[in-house]
């Protein structure tokens, strides 16, 4: 069966040729392609080396590598985990100390507070109790020097109705020319030095 | 005209042996082996009792991601042992994908069935007996196959589904999405490499300037494949402890 050869090369020539038999070419090109192997197809060599591989890092992973490294891990968040724990712990026991000594700082407070009343109490009523005697002492010294006033008083104005009778006396002697009585002169002295006080 | 001529697929895909039998995937798969184990012996030397720091914080942030990100939001306290497991499977997947935008390497290994195929089968095998384990076999069967809450009448066909997705496609889906999203990520790569080079040297000088825009996109692409590497891995470990916890506890 005849057979047409289309060939076009770079130089945009077109060659055309009809041949009669291209039996061996087509048979050899067949045999080409037969031989040609599947591209998809998987090879023994490559599955065996892959599989060996995996295998073999998954072997030194699962009984070496990871379990060194998972605990390594496992160690360390436990020992930050455990230092997180001990500052937490250090921190309440901070805050313990703190509001231990804001009670204790209270009540020194409320003591000095008690402490300063009642020495402002007894201050207080110290003053009230020398204040007291003082006003005391004040007028008994008040009360001395009125008696003493009173007496005083008293002994001038016996003093000058004396003398006055005295001069009564004398006046109503040279007058008269005899002497008056001398109650009678006393209680009139008496009597007018009784109405001029009043 | 732009002398184009992109690669025949097995010439992208397929690796010549550095020596017998091991090729680059091999290769890829083994440094991601030694390079996660790298990685945790030298976070291991570091004082543990010390705040992380450098490559123990790195180890340290790995374990987190896998431990929050993946077992507690799928399997609860309970899944935490399957802590180690979870994250070397990430931590594989993952590199076995980046070296896709590596220089040198500039494939994941993951672009190749064999990889993904692999651990696709482990998780099955796997999620198939804890599941037996917790439940019994018929325990197992019965919760996966005769979903609780459907009429009875609707297992004619709940079941079959249900047999179908759960035992015959799940591990297929697994390996299938990891595979097709790395080897997609290769191609469009190679595809966008490849015609920038054929546009910066076209005899056609005119074609010179628009290379820039297939360039752009090698760039945009490559940034792209950093994120579907890391997203592809955690998909695959978010499923496989999906699997896993869904087996383990079928009432969750």
């Amino acid at each position: 069966m005849p057979t047409v050869i289309v060939t076009q090369s770079s130089g945009h020539v077109v060659q055309v040729r009809l041949v009669a038999g291209v039996t061996t070419e087509t048979t050899s090109a067949k045999a080409a392609v037969k031989a040609a192997p599947n591209p998809i197809a998987p090879e023994t060599k490559e599955i065996a080396w892959a599989a060996g591989s995996f295998i073999v890092l998954l072997v030194v992973m699962r009984y070496f590598l990871f379990p060194k490294l998972k605990k390594g891990m496992d160690d360390r968040y436990a020992s930050v985990r455990s230092d997180s724990e001990g500052a937490d712990r250090v921190r309440a026991d901070a805050n313990a100390d703190v509001a231990e000594y804001e009670k204790a700082l209270a009540a020194v407070r409320a003591e000095a507070a008690g402490r300063v009343d009642a020495a402002r109490q007894t201050v207080d009523n110290e003053r009230n109790a020398q204040l007291a005697q003082v006003n005391g002492r004040i007028a008994a010294a008040r009360a001395d020097a009125d008696q003493k006033n009173a007496a005083a008083r008293e002994a001038a104005q016996g003093d000058v109705a004396s003398a006055v009778a005295t001069v009564a006396s004398r006046v109503a002697e040279i007058a008269l020319g005899k002497a008056p009585d001398a109650s009678v002169v006393s209680a009139a002295v008496a009597s007018a030095m009784e109405g001029s006080r009043s | 005209m732009i002398a184009l001529e992109f690669p025949e697929i097995n010439s992208i895909l397929r690796w010549k042996d550095l020596f017998p039998t091991f090729n680059k995937i091999a290769l890829i798969a083994v440094l991601a082996a030694v390079i996660s184990i790298t990685i945790f012996m030298l976070a291991l030397r570091q004082d543990h009792r010390q705040a992380p720091k450098g490559i123990r914080n790195l180890a340290e942030v790995i374990v987190e991601f896998i431990e929050d990100g993946v077992v507690m939001q799928t399997m609860g306290k309970e899944g935490l042992p399957w802590t180690p497991f979870l994250m070397t499977m990430f931590l594989f997947i993952y590199l076995c994908n980046v070296p896709g935008i590596i220089p040198f390497f500039q494939m994941p290994a993951t672009a190749r069935m064999a990889v993904p195929l692999f651990l696709a089968l482990m998780v099955w095998v796997i999620y198939n007996v804890v599941g037996i384990k917790h439940q019994g076999v018929l325990g197992y069967f019965k919760s996966t196959l005769f979903p609780p809450g459907v009429p009875k009448a609707l297992y004619i066909l709940v079941t079959p589904i249900e047999f179908i997705s759960a035992i015959i496609v799940r591990p297929f889906s697994l390996a299938v999405r990891l595979f097709a999203n790395m080897m997609a990520g290769h191609i469009l790569l190679v595809t966008f490499a490849l015609l920038s080079e054929a546009l910066f040297q076209a005899k056609d000088k005119i074609l010179i300037p628009v290379g820039i825009l297939p360039f752009f996109m090698l760039i945009f692409l490559t940034s792209f494949e950093v994120l579907v590497a890391f997203l592809q891995a955690y998909i695959f470990a978010m499923l496989t402890a999906v699997y896993i916890g869904g087996a383990a506890h079928p009432e969750h």
